[in-house]
């Protein structure tokens, strides 16, 4: 019998746990000790309802709610004794079920090392404080389940907001999935979408690594086909994490997984209660992250197409700009501006490589970009404070300031042969396709000048071969798209960021490929109307010739006639003369008369004769010949009057001068002309200056010879007729001299021109075409 | 002494040919044209003929063709005022081709030269 002073401190030890503020295990503890004093127990605790046998021994208690007393050694039968049951079966204790009136929350046991009975009063007591014990866990427990249900729903609640919210599509994912982590406990989490193009379940956001794991995705797909939640639920730590995926399904279609692994604290796995929260959630998120799925790649699409229609205006403004003109270095130079500009293609540098047919090679034509960082500052910072339209700023281009940028005269000494099929460049025209080529490790060193295959660009801007690399040791990146003439390819672009090192895309490249195509266009039309315009001249000068050609013909035929009436007088004058001439006496007077008749008629008999020559012309005999041994000889007629008079003769011939195929003493006669021509103008005094040198024209190899004289120049007003038989300023020639070499250096396909500086002398320009090899 | 006949359309000429060869110690006969030189051909036997090839009627040209249809082995010097016929295949007929100068030491060696002086 319990003493009353033990039960009333008992009460009051109940009492003051049941109200206690502390956790639930604390207050049962206390209970728990207060219990034991006052019973004096051997043992007393408390049995959780998850360590109570379903068939076992004790289950009838919680089953039936009633207290079992086992005094004095015995007690009822209620079944079988399980074997970790034994222990409990002590000569006499008591289990009352702890419960509310919603659920059972154990047995409290107390046990005795000896037989004895529980007095009426005593059961009547522990009946009483099972009942205060069971209301007070019942209460922590309602109270915990309170605490958890308001988390979650501040999880879910969490969860709408964000899915309904404007975020990028990242943070909403993350949101998702954090939201998940706190009222899951989970420690990691993984959230799947599957990619609309490629159908692929890709992995949007993950906590922790559990995505590496081959599970994961084995696991997501099978909730992905199968449209149903998973759960795992291993039994002991060993068996790996615990694990929740649910579908993520909108208007029932199936568009992602989420998955929970790993439930933090105790009990270490998910239960039904968190996997119902788990599809709570899922189908909460589904429709509005659908929603947000379908409205990202619908801004992204408008973002895409209004990308493109600016891409487009601006090809067509830059289009626009470049029909404005048809002069070919302008076009070129518009386009590669264009390239470069920020209004434009936003490329660093542009170089432009023609393709010529005839010897199938690629030449350097132009290259516009600055030719260091510090002067790509200085250009773009001009350039973005001019804020003009691309269509106005190409229009007021104005030629390149600089045409021998360090840049432009490397791209332009380049040639690459087509048949060098491992060079980028050859490669664009021949596969005819952009490449795009990225180097990672740069070269140690730049080449020194030219690479094997005779381009140079490598020792300057990176070897487009791209075996070696240039001389910045950043990594190096270029693109080349093949530039297209009416159906075929008429030469290649090649850009780079050297400077901002801005990542070539594909998407630079399309757009780049579609300008390329418009501005191959133009490019083409100016170089047809280039040829056209050749073409023209040429017909002009054609023209002109066959007009000459037929005035010399007509010429030919009056100054015969003419001729032959002056020739026969002139003979009887002569000849006369000459009788008369032997038979004057020396000392007479006459002697002197007869003298001026007879050489008056040799000098008019040399004018028919030049006359002649220039009308019906000898038969020329060609063969091939050094103009410079043809100069030496004309000048060797001359050689009298440069020791007597104060001219003085500056020889330059070039080493490399092919020899040219003519007619040596025609040519010595035309030479001989202008050599005296000068000397005239010369009057006595001066410098006759003689340049042979090889030149390229119209990408022909030629041989030009240049006579300069210090002479008084041509008046302007006689240029145009110098070259006209018939036509002089001299009092004493007739003028065939200039006239005669025209139609020598013609026949031999050659031509002369005139440089005149009034007052200080003429160059005449001779060029002959050379002797073709084979 | 040598016969010579020189033909030519030109007046003067024919007085300065007359006289200079005449000089040089031959006998001199004259024709105006082609047709006068065929009939002296046969009357006055030269040994050498000059022949001005552009002459109204019958040119040069013709008259030596005819010439030759009888005269083979006759000298025939061709004495132009221009080179231009030296192309002319119908001049190789001729045993050479003078160009017309003031001074006659051309023809005049020329002649020699045919007459084996």
């Amino acid at each position: 019998m319990l003493a009353h002073s033990r039960v009333l401190d008992l009460l009051k030890y109940v009492i003051r746990a049941s109200t206690s503020s502390q956790p639930i295990e604390a207050r049962i503890d206390q209970m728990l000790k207060s219990l034991s004093v006052a019973f004096q127990t051997d043992e007393c605790f408390r049995l959780c309802p998850e360590e109570i046998a379903k068939d076992g021994f004790f289950s009838p208690v919680l089953r039936e709610k009633t207290p079992l007393w086992a005094e004095e050694g015995s007690y009822p039968n209620l079944g079988t004794v399980l074997p970790e049951e034994r222990r409990f079966l002590r000569p006499s204790f008591a289990c009352i079920p702890l419960h509310d009136e919603v659920s059972f929350h154990g047995i409290l046991y107390l046990g005795y090392p000896d037989r004895r009975r529980f007095s009426p009063e005593e059961k009547d007591l522990l009946l009483l404080i099972g009942k205060e014990m069971g209301e007070v866990i019942g209460n922590a427990e309602f109270h915990q389940q309170s605490q958890q249900t308001i988390s979650e729903l501040t999880s879910l609640q969490e969860v709408g907001k964000a899915v309904t919210s404007s975020l990028k599509l990242e943070d909403l994912y993350e949101r998702i999935v954090t939201a998940g982590l706190t009222s899951l406990g989970a420690k990691g989490g993984v959230l799947r979408i599957q990619d609309r193009k490629t159908g692929e379940l890709k992995v949007s956001y993950s906590v922790e690594s559990y995505d590496q794991d081959p599970e994961d995705e084995r696991i997501s797909k099978r909730v992905f086909f199968s449209k149903e939640l998973f759960s795992f639920h291993p039994s002991t730590e060993e068996d790996g994490p615990s694990v929740l995926c649910a579908p993520l399904i909108s208007k029932g279609r199936v568009f992602g997984t989420l998955a929970f692994y790993e439930k933090t604290g105790q009990p270490f796995r998910f239960n039904e209660r968190d996997a119902q929260l788990l599809l709570t959630m899922a189908n909460q998120t589904s429709s509005a992250l659908e929603n947000a799925l379908t409205h990202y790649e619908t801004s992204t699409m408008a973002h895409d197409l209004e990308m493109r229609l600016k891409q487009y205006s601006t090809l067509w403004e830059l289009n626009k700009a470049l029909l404005t003109t048809i002069d070919l270095e302008r076009i070129i130079h518009m386009t590669l501006t264009a390239i470069t500009m920020g209004d434009g293609l936003r490329f660093n540098r542009a170089m432009l490589f023609m393709v010529n047919q005839k010897d199938r090679t690629l030449e350097g034509t132009m290259a516009v970009g600055p030719d260091s960082a510090e002067e790509a500052g200085t250009i773009w910072s001009i350039l973005s404070r001019n804020g003009a339209a691309p269509f106005e700023f190409l229009t007021h281009l104005e030629p390149p300031s600089d045409p021998h940028s360090l840049l432009n005269s490397i791209v332009r000494g380049v040639r690459v042969s087509l048949d060098q099929e491992q060079c980028n460049l050859a490669k664009t025209v021949l596969q005819r396709k952009p490449f795009h080529v990225h180097l990672e490790r740069p070269g140690d060193r730049p080449l020194d000048g030219r690479c094997g295959r005779g381009c140079h660009l490598g020792a300057e801007v990176g070897c487009y071969v791209g075996e070696r690399l240039g001389r910045d040791p950043r990594p190096y990146s270029f693109a080349t798209v093949p530039l297209w003439g009416k159906g075929e390819v008429i030469g290649v672009i090649l850009v780079d960021n050297l400077y901002n090192q801005n990542p070539i895309t594909e998407a630079d490249l399309r757009y780049l490929s579609m300008f390329s195509n418009q501005a191959g266009l133009a490019i083409e039309n100016a170089n047809l109307y280039r040829n056209l315009e050749a073409i023209h001249q040429e017909l002009k000068e054609t023209q002109s010739f066959l007009v000459h050609q037929g005035k010399m013909a007509a010429l030919g035929e009056l100054s015969n006639s003419i001729a032959h009436e002056i020739r026969n007088p002139l003979v009887s004058i002569g000849g006369f003369a000459r009788r008369l001439h032997r038979m004057t006496p020396d000392e007479a007077p006459e002697k002197r008369y007869t003298e001026t008749i007879m050489s008056e008629v040799v000098r008019l008999e040399k004018i028919l004769n030049d006359f002649y020559d220039y009308t019906r012309g000898e038969a020329m005999t060609f063969k091939e010949i050094d103009l410079r041994e043809v100069l030496e000889e004309s000048l060797s007629m001359f050689s009298g009057r440069v020791k007597n008079g104060g001219i003085e003769v500056i020889k330059d011939y070039r080493e490399d001068v092919s020899k040219i195929v003519g007619d040596f003493h025609h040519l010595k006669q035309a030479f001989g002309n202008l050599i005296l021509n000068a000397y005239e103008a010369m009057k006595g005094h001066g410098t006759l200056t003689v340049h042979i040198h090889p030149v390229l024209k119209k990408g022909m190899s030629r041989v030009r010879v240049d006579l300069e004289d210090t002479g008084h120049g041509i008046d302007p007003e006689n240029l145009h007729n110098i070259f006209n038989p018939f036509y002089t300023t001299k009092d004493d020639r007739l003028g065939l001299g200039l006239p005669i070499v025209h139609r020598i250096v013609t026949s031999h396909h050659g031509q002369v021109e005139v440089e005149n500086r009034l007052g200080e002398g003429a160059t005449f320009i001779v060029t002959f075409p050379v002797k073709e090899e084979g | 002494m040598k016969k010579i006949l020189v033909v030519d359309d030109e007046e003067n000429i024919r007085l300065l040919f007359k006289e200079e060869l005449e000089d040089e110690g031959f006998q001199v006969d004259l024709a105006r044209n082609g047709e006068e030189a065929l009939k002296k051909v046969s009357l006055f036997k030269p040994d050498l003929i000059t022949l001005d090839i552009k002459m109204p009627g019958m040119d040069g040209i013709e008259t030596l063709k005819r010439i030759r249809e009888t005269e083979r082995q006759l000298p025939v010097v061709l004495c132009s005022a221009y080179g231009e016929y030296k192309q002319d295949i119908s001049t190789w007929a001729s045993d050479a081709y003078v160009v017309k100068c003031a001074d006659m030491t051309e023809l005049k060696d020329t002649i020699r030269r045919l007459l084996g002086l």
